[in-house]
């Protein structure tokens, strides 16, 4: 049997009010304030009202303007959820008006997922230089969403190193993800290199919510395929979210930690010889 | 959740969604109506589906292939469930989701202050990684299967 929080509907809407109301009042504000576009070196910096959002609803928090209690903060993570499920819906839709379109780029929807592994090489010896030790297989083996806390702590456990990297991973992509994603779009975006299509299946790698801010400042660049790469980014995050987690324990895991292995006795014995030294 | 929990808080999403595409896409309420219906109706399926199916799948994926079947060739109301919801400017359901997203943020900023700046490096090279890394294979497979 599912386990209830709260013994009813009175009593949630009680403990949660201040909550739906803040949201509401937010998103009032922060569709008046409206998108704004910001220029930064090659890239533009499209600030929507989701932003805002955020960064006020961070404001409020424990931890800075303590209007929300923790208990509060708390509640607020099921919300989400509620709220994100008509979006993916809407995607879902864009995706099954555009199906036959969405077959044309099967293949490379599916494996763009491999493109996730070339960066283990660039990220865990840096990971590993800056001093982390198995921290750094779970902080650099994917990109580290829900689906990667749940495979990590079922691989290695809830209370180990691996764990706590990949948990370091998550909440600064719960906190700077959404703009990074955004901003990043737009400057690869900028060097040419790559088709909008493909800038749009990228954008499907992270969370639901990176690859909305991902998707609209792309289709803010590229206005006349707008729907197209709302729609692919979508479904590259779907397929993402069925296939990442293979990858992720048969691809991702096995080729991090052999490179840890490689790169251990030249890295982390070399910085123990230099601390014994001093 | 329950069911009923469910479905008070959908009805106060699609008002905010109602809300957002009005102020931000200047889309009048009546108009946006029938597609934030359908959207949160869905949803409210696929919250079912996930409690009764046997498959372990997360509510979204549900959200995701309901949407796709409704509105694929073999559904009798493919035309008017895209038409419909095509009304709703597909960032319009995004304002309440950065608003609860960042009210449940607000518990993580000691968190993340504490991090510390080697693991932002770490994330923002990891991503930046995972960005270009997709998109290199992505367009390369396009190339190669002429989809571009």
């Amino acid at each position: 049997m599912e386990e209830y929080k709260y013994s009813s509907i009175k009593e949630r809407l009680k403990k949660e009010y201040r909550i739906y109301i803040a949201a509401f009042l937010i998103i009032v504000i922060s569709d008046l304030i409206g998108q704004h576009k910001i220029p930064i070196g090659p890239g533009v910096l499209v600030i929507f009202p989701i932003f805002y959002g955020l960064i006020g609803g961070t404001l409020l928090g424990p931890d800075l303007l303590k209007f929300f209690k923790k208990e509060e903060s708390e509640a607020a993570s099921p919300l989400v959820l509620v709220a994100i499920a008509p979006f993916i819906v809407k995607l879902g839709i864009m995706a099954g008006g555009n199906l036959s379109q969405l077959a044309s780029m099967g293949p490379a929807l599916l494996l763009q997922e491999l493109g996730n592994l070339g960066t283990i090489f660039i990220s865990l010896p840096l990971a590993m230089m800056l001093g982390l030790k198995r921290e750094a297989v779970g902080a650099t083996h994917s990109i580290n969403r829900e689906t990667n806390l749940a495979l990590i702590s079922n691989v290695y456990g809830p209370d180990s190193d691996e764990m706590r990297g990949t948990l370091s991973i998550y909440i600064i992509g719960g906190a700077l993800g959404t703009i990074f994603f955004g901003f990043l779009a737009t400057l690869v975006a900028s060097i040419g290199l790559f088709h909008p299509f493909a800038l749009a299946m990228a954008s499907g790698a992270g969370s639901g919510i990176m690859m909305a801010s991902a998707a609209t400042s792309l289709s803010h660049i590229y206005p006349e395929y707008a729907d197209k790469i709302v729609m692919l980014a979508g479904a590259s995050n779907t397929l993402t979210g069925i296939t990442g987690i293979y990858a992720s324990l048969f691809l991702a895991l096995p080729l991090a930690n052999k490179l840890y292995s490689i790169l251990d006795p030249v890295i982390n014995k070399k910085r123990e010889e230099e601390t014994y030294e001093k | 959740m329950r069911n009923r929990e469910w479905i008070v808080l959908f009805i106060f999403v699609a008002v905010s969604i109602a809300t957002s595409n009005a102020i931000g896409y200047k889309t009048p309420i009546g108009k946006s109506l029938p597609g934030i219906l359908i959207l949160c109706g869905i949803a409210f399926v696929a919250v079912i589906l996930d409690k009764v199916l046997p498959i372990k799948l997360p509510m979204i994926m549900y959200c995701s292939i309901l949407g796709l079947i409704i509105a694929s060739p073999i559904s009798p109301v493919a035309k008017i469930v895209i038409e419909s919801t095509a009304k709703i400017d597909f960032a319009a359901p995004l304002s309440i989701v950065g608003a609860f997203a960042g009210i449940s943020m607000g518990k993580n900023y000691k968190d993340f202050t504490k991090q510390g700046w080697k693991m932002v490096i770490i994330a923002l090279v990891v991503f930046t990684g995972i960005f270009i890394g997709s998109a290199t294979v992505g367009h390369i497979i396009l190339k190669l299967t002429k989809a571009i």
